[in-house]
């Protein structure tokens, strides 16, 4: 008697918790999360399309001179592949994220500038290109 | 190459990594599946540890690291190593046993795969995209550059010296399909998240099949598999609950709680038998080198597996026979400490721990307690089922193999203090550390007490149908275990050979 109680009160509350679990679950599928899913994703296509502009292969890059936010939003979006320099004043382009409101050819108001070292010497300050994403951000945070 | 395609090309290969191993070490058992693609993602962990070490090419050292392990478990099976057989004689007893993990097996397959439908909404997670799935592309790069990425203080991110395990298999993932994204990371991770929780709902499932074959060998009764059937499907639809939603956005801690759950199941709970020891090792093995908290849980899992190995050992032959487990533990420690130590050596960024003044420790503990404490209510009711059955049940629970129910709690209050240790003494402000993190850092706790409130309905299953069972019980034999571990079933106090069972006949 007693095994049966504690296997039925065990299951049951087994039961209970998994049809919550279901329906959190289900949540993940919601159009507001998919919505806020697809634009954190372009945004971060974005910055990457528009570094990629910037970067030319094999040369060395610094990530947001010094600007906290800026370095986690370009890790976020390029720090699996950029050849990061040591030390970062070393670098032949420094990238730095400037944001303003949203506008052509930026990533929800946001593009990625390039500070570039010419093999000449010379400094050139140019913005990324290449893909845009309308719309005022920053996207929506995804759960930490 | 379409993420779904590259998806299933890279744990196919993480599998087939996996595969010669798990099989030499498991045998031929439903919770080797799962297993094949966990062995994999530890062998690409090594393969991150070995190229962080020595350099050379991440995709050749997984390759000649799957290659090694693949060649010393084909000379162990040829050296007369073979996994125990745990399935009961006689006809009955082996076609209900087969029905059961088949049916078993599908069941927990299919809830699994109804878990991962978050996986339809391509969600990456904060520390998914900064950490876990952007550090894969370190791994790829040349040894110097690595180490850069590595020790690089202007780059910021403490987290950098975690545990390499989800990184490298997503590592593997972009090394073997050429597509580099972060959805492809995410899909893998999830998989392998999925796996993990696989393997610790088969636990549930032997429980209740291998509780029936030693209670009444000849004819198990239905009903305490059926239980471990109908729990296992049940623990898969909670721990996806409990798991979401970070199950299907890349981070690792699902991946370490489950195996973590994974371990504690087969190596604490299981009945004795092929293929407990083994499983508990790998998942031990991806728990620890999958996270920080991971390897704290993990290293007292090994502990508590190994302790509880050598207690149930005969007391004469205790220091010979108790080399095995000790020497397994010793080596399952090494290879989790292998990264952390790694990590120290080469100064990486975020190895150095500081802690907050003790005079603050009072609030600390109290903001930790109160915002663990909604998401720990699982306790309220695992803890007065857990009093009930020891109480009431421990006898059937003994009969029917599975081990003391103190153990797992045992290895829960691990979790509790490693977690809550690491939070009081900590030196980050612990309001906003709390709030974002609290829902992650539990999971195993609240995991552990789910399993351990399943293993009761097993029990009491059980109990319900073992009066009719006593009667022309014969003993079943104790198979030795693969991975060495030693029978860990407390012999009977009566003076019955472990595994007897009740009203068993000479």
């Amino acid at each position: 008697m007693v095994g049966a109680v504690l296997a039925a009160v065990a299951l049951a509350a087994l039961g209970v918790q998994a049809a919550r679990g279901t329906a959190v679950v289900s949540g993940q599928s919601a159009p507001s999360v998919e919505r806020q899913a697809r634009l954190d994703d372009a945004f971060y296509a974005c910055l990457d399309t528009q570094a990629r502009s910037l970067v030319a292969p094999g040369r060395t890059v610094a990530l947001g001179a010094g600007d906290l936010a800026d370095v986690v939003t370009l890790l976020k979006a390029v720090g699996s592949w950029v050849t990061v320099a040591d030390p970062p004043a070393s670098a032949d382009v420094t990238l730095t994220l400037r944001s303003g409101p949203a506008a052509p050819g930026t990533c929800l108001g946001t593009v990625v500038v390039g500070r570039v070292k010419e093999p000449s010497g010379r400094v050139t300050v140019r913005v990324g290109t290449g893909a845009a994403v309308p719309g005022q951000g920053p996207p929506p945070a995804p759960p930490l | 190459m379409s993420t779904p395609l590259a998806a299933a090309c890279a744990l196919a290969v993480l599998a087939a990594a996996g595969l010669v191993p798990v099989a030499a070490a498991v045998g031929r058992h439903w919770v080797a599946v799962p297993l094949a693609p966990l062995g994999g993602a530890v062998v690409a962990a090594g393969a991150a540890t070995a190229t962080v070490a020595l350099g050379g090419p991440f995709l050749a050292w997984f390759a000649g690291l799957a290659v090694v392990a693949a060649a010393c478990a084909l000379w162990w099976r040829r050296s007369g190593h073979r996994p125990g057989r745990t399935r009961p004689d006689g006809r009955t007893a082996a076609a209900r046993w087969r029905v059961t993990g088949a049916v078993g097996a599908v069941a927990v397959a299919a809830a699994c795969a109804l878990s991962l439908r978050g996986l339809s909404t391509p969600t990456v997670g904060f520390d998914a995209r900064a950490l876990w799935i952007m550090r894969a592309g370190w791994f790829l790069h040349d040894h110097h550059q690595l180490l850069v990425d590595l020790r690089l203080r202007q780059l910021v991110l403490t987290q950098s010296a975690y545990p390499p395990l989800v990184s490298a298999a997503t590592a593997v993932a972009w090394g073997v399909t050429g597509v580099h994204t972060a959805r492809l990371g995410v899909v893998v991770v999830a998989v392998l998240n999925a796996c993990a929780l696989a393997a610790a709902a088969l636990a549930v499932v032997e429980c209740g099949r291998r509780g029936a074959a030693r209670l009444r060998p000849g004819r198990p009764p239905w009903v305490p598999a059926v239980a471990g059937l109908l729990a296992a499907v049940l623990v898969v639809l909670v721990a996806a609950g409990v798991t979401t939603p970070f199950l299907t956005n890349g981070y690792a801690d699902p991946l370490w709680s489950l195996a973590a759950v994974g371990a504690l199941s087969w190596g604490l709970q299981v009945p004795t038998g092929s293929p407990t020891g083994a499983a508990t090792a790998l998942l031990v093995l991806v728990a620890g080198l999958s996270k920080d908290e991971g390897v704290v849980i993990a290293a007292a899992l090994v502990v508590l597996v190994a302790v509880r190995s050598v207690a149930a050992l005969p007391t004469g032959d205790r220091r010979r026979r108790a080399r095995l487990p000790l020497g397994v533990a010793a080596g399952e420690l090494a290879v989790i400490g292998a990264w952390p130590v790694l990590m120290r050596i080469v100064g990486a960024r975020g190895v150095a721990s500081s802690f907050s003044s003790p005079s603050g420790f009072a609030s600390r503990a109290r903001a930790t307690v109160d915002g663990m404490a909604p998401y720990l209510h699982v306790l309220v009711l695992a803890v007065p089922l857990a009093v009930v059955g020891g109480l009431l049940l421990a006898g059937t629970r003994r009969r029917a193999g599975l081990g003391h129910d103190g153990w797992a709690w045992a290895a829960l209050a691990a979790g509790l203090v490693a977690v809550g240790g690491a939070l009081v003494t900590g030196t980050g402000a612990i309001g906003p550390w709390i709030l974002s993190t609290v829902h992650r850092v539990t999971e195993f706790p609240v995991l552990a007490a789910w399993w351990i409130v399943a293993a009761w309905g097993v029990v009491g299953a059980a109990a319900a149908v073992e009066r009719t069972g006593r009667r022309g019980a014969v003993p079943v034999p104790v198979p030795p275990d693969a991975a060495g571990h030693a029978p860990t079933v407390p012999p009977p106090t009566d003076g019955r050979a472990p595994g007897d069972v009740v009203g068993a006949r000479p």
